[in-house]
């Protein structure tokens, strides 16, 4: 019934439905967790009451709501980088890892995690307890400058070019990692794997005040990109003949993606997946349209992350898994199921 | 029989309400587990970390994760009133978050010499209110350990010791300077063979053989774990043919808890004699 002839949802039913998920997880992320809070003591903080349990109301606003808000945040930011890229690159493998900025961004991290005693020490001592997210924020957007510089030389950029480029900066990226996990320490390895596996575990307001303006800023600009990258479904030249100019997009697609997976990494380290599989997903729902996949794609990415947030940190409580790989056992499945589904094209 | 009960049930509940002892307490790293069990009051644990595995009955308790990462909500529920946790605990920021919603969190030094363990286990003990039994355990321990050293020292030369670790099926890493490791053939006198190398770092086979050690240490993160057959490097070396070799459990070894005694021990009894000291020399 809410499918059109072609065998697509319709939009208007499919926000709705998509709108109602976010809220019921959003509800469900705000309302479960290790510490049990009776539904009272919730709706009482909720009204700005106080709570029977003197923790309660630092449970629910200081811990679970911005943990919400980020969670919701990232999932909704890396999803939309990788529909703009997958639209940009043309390449359905497309997504945030590939043009190198999360490896960029989580290498800064750990190289002032490691270095941070001896060579970076000043770094630590410019920026406090924001050096890490500054490191990788920075980090993320030198890695998608620079593969931008590597594919623009030759006064146009080649998407070829840039997904080349992206490969080994990655490899390099890679091995650069490599060699500071060889010299970091015992304890600092450890810290590394929050930057490998990703987590919410310690997503606070601080962490949403830095990363949320950079992410809502490239949420909210990526609409603008649609209509041109519609175009770029039928190859570049087709672009230009339409009245854009394919450099520009190209730019501000690849600033788009710097700004939001680099905030993104800083806030939560690297959260695998969602910047894959999201765009997919919706694509297969409601068509290939941007204008309608880049929205979709944010509301359904920060709903897919919220709601294996919330089971990552119920299914082993009192500890948690790390949310990457909740993600992956959730997505993972799913995808292929959509993948066997679909005809062969 | 409750009338005549009540006073007395009083009687023994008052001093501990009014001394506001810790009731419910999690601790977070295996060597502080180990000295909560050592001192008798393991009945106040409520949950552990995955570093606790020692001894076995901790298995039966909740675990809270990785002392690295440790959640705020999964500790708070159990309701503690003390967190007990060394320096490495991560992130810091739930940490303070816990101590804002009223548990106390206490974050102890790492201890890598046998007075740090020794002053680690008295500042368990005044954490729990016991400092009695703190005082006893370490008097026994402080006893254990000169005995050890007595017999170190005796040594005319220090010998070198390669000390390894085996965490994975394949994987041995080499134990360089500034571990626990080394801390620990420092409490028996003798010095690593392995220099310049700070760290943990991969096992170069080439290296064994050419270190030339007077005695071989290898820890275990799970026993049976390492197989001499896989390695014919350290199999040939003067050192293991010689019976200067000792394979255990990495956390009696690198702990610093309150076996320490125990396993510096272990590690004393594996040394050669200083005739084959001065032999090794010729």
């Amino acid at each position: 019934m809410i499918r059109d002839a072609t065998g697509r949802f319709g939009y208007t039913p499919s926000l709705v439905v998509v709108v109602s998920a976010a809220a019921v997880v959003a509800l469900v992320s705000v309302s479960s967790g290790a510490y049990p809070l009776s539904v009272a003591d919730i709706l009482r903080v909720l009204a700005g009451r106080d709570a029977s349990d003197p923790v309660a109301s630092m449970v629910l606003l200081d811990v679970r709501l911005p943990r919400f808000l980020l969670g919701f945040l990232v999932g909704a930011v890396l999803s939309v980088s990788g529909a703009l890229l997958q639209g940009l690159f043309r390449n359905p493998l497309a997504d945030p890892g590939l043009i190198g900025v999360s490896a960029g961004a989580s290498l800064a991290a750990i190289a002032v995690i490691v270095l941070g005693g001896t060579w970076l020490g000043g770094w630590l001592a410019l920026f406090g307890e924001w050096a890490l997210p500054v490191a990788a924020f920075l980090g993320g957007s030198a890695t998608v400058l620079l593969a931008w510089r590597i594919a623009h030389r030759a006064g146009q950029s080649a998407v070829a070019t840039l997904l080349l480029a992206g490969i080994a900066i990655n490899a390099v990226a890679g091995a650069a990692t490599g060699l500071l996990t060889f010299y970091a320490t015992d304890d600092e390895l450890r810290s590394l794997t929050f930057w490998t596996m990703g987590s919410l575990g310690h997503a606070g307001w601080d962490e949403l005040l830095i990363g949320a303006p950079f992410m809502v800023l490239a949420i909210l600009v990526a609409p603008w990109l649609a209509r041109p990258l519609d175009a770029f479904l039928l190859g570049e030249s087709v672009v230009g003949h339409l009245g854009y100019r394919p450099d520009r997009v190209k730019k501000a697609a690849i600033l788009v993606v710097g700004l939001g997976v680099g905030a993104a990494v800083a806030v939560s380290g690297l959260i695998g997946f969602v910047g894959l599989v999201v765009p997919h997903l919706v694509r297969q729902l409601l068509g290939a349209s941007h204008r309608v996949v880049l929205p979709f794609s944010a509301l359904v990415g920060g709903t897919l992350l919220v709601a294996a947030d919330s089971l990552a940190r119920v299914v082993v409580a009192p500890a948690e898994l790390p949310i990457g790989l909740m993600m992956a056992l959730i997505g993972g499945p799913f995808f292929l199921g959509l993948l066997m589904r679909r005809k062969v094209m | 029989m409750m009338f005549r009960l009540g006073p007395f049930v009083l009687a023994v509940l008052l001093p501990a309400l009014v001394q506001a002892d810790p009731l419910r307490v999690i601790t977070a790293d295996g060597a502080i587990t180990e000295i909560v069990y050592q001192l008798g009051m393991e009945a106040r644990l409520v949950a552990v970390d995955t570093t606790s595995g020692y001894p076995p009955a901790t298995q039966s308790l909740p675990k809270i994760g990785y002392l690295r990462a440790l959640p705020f909500e999964g500790v708070l529920a159990m309701k503690p009133d003390l967190l007990i946790t060394s320096e490495q605990a991560a992130p810091k920021k739930n940490l303070d978050r816990l101590t804002r919603a009223g548990v106390m969190v206490e974050t102890l030094p790492s201890a890598w010499s046998p007075e740090a363990a020794l002053a680690r286990i008295r500042s368990v003990g005044d954490l729990l209110g016991e400092p009695g039994r703190a005082a006893l355990l370490v008097t026994a321990l402080e006893t254990e350990i000169r005995r050890v050293q007595r017999s170190a020292s005796a040594r005319e030369r220090r010998p070198k010791v390669l000390f390894m670790l085996a965490a994975g099926d394949h994987s041995v890493m080499l134990a360089g300077e500034g571990t626990a490791a080394s801390a620990l053939l420092e409490a028996v006198n003798a010095d690593n063979a392995v220099s310049g190398v700070m760290g943990y770092k991969p096992a170069n086979r080439e290296a064994i053989l050419a270190s030339q050690p007077d005695a071989i240490v290898i820890a275990e993160s799970t026993p049976g774990q390492f197989d001499i057959d896989s390695w014919p490097e350290l199999a040939r070396l003067q050192a293991w043919q010689a019976g200067h070799r000792l394979v255990a459990d990495s956390m009696l070894l690198l702990g610093f808890g309150p076996r320490l005694p125990q396993a510096m021990a272990a590690v004393n009894r594996v040394m050669p004699s200083d005739a084959r000291v001065a032999d090794h020399d010729s």
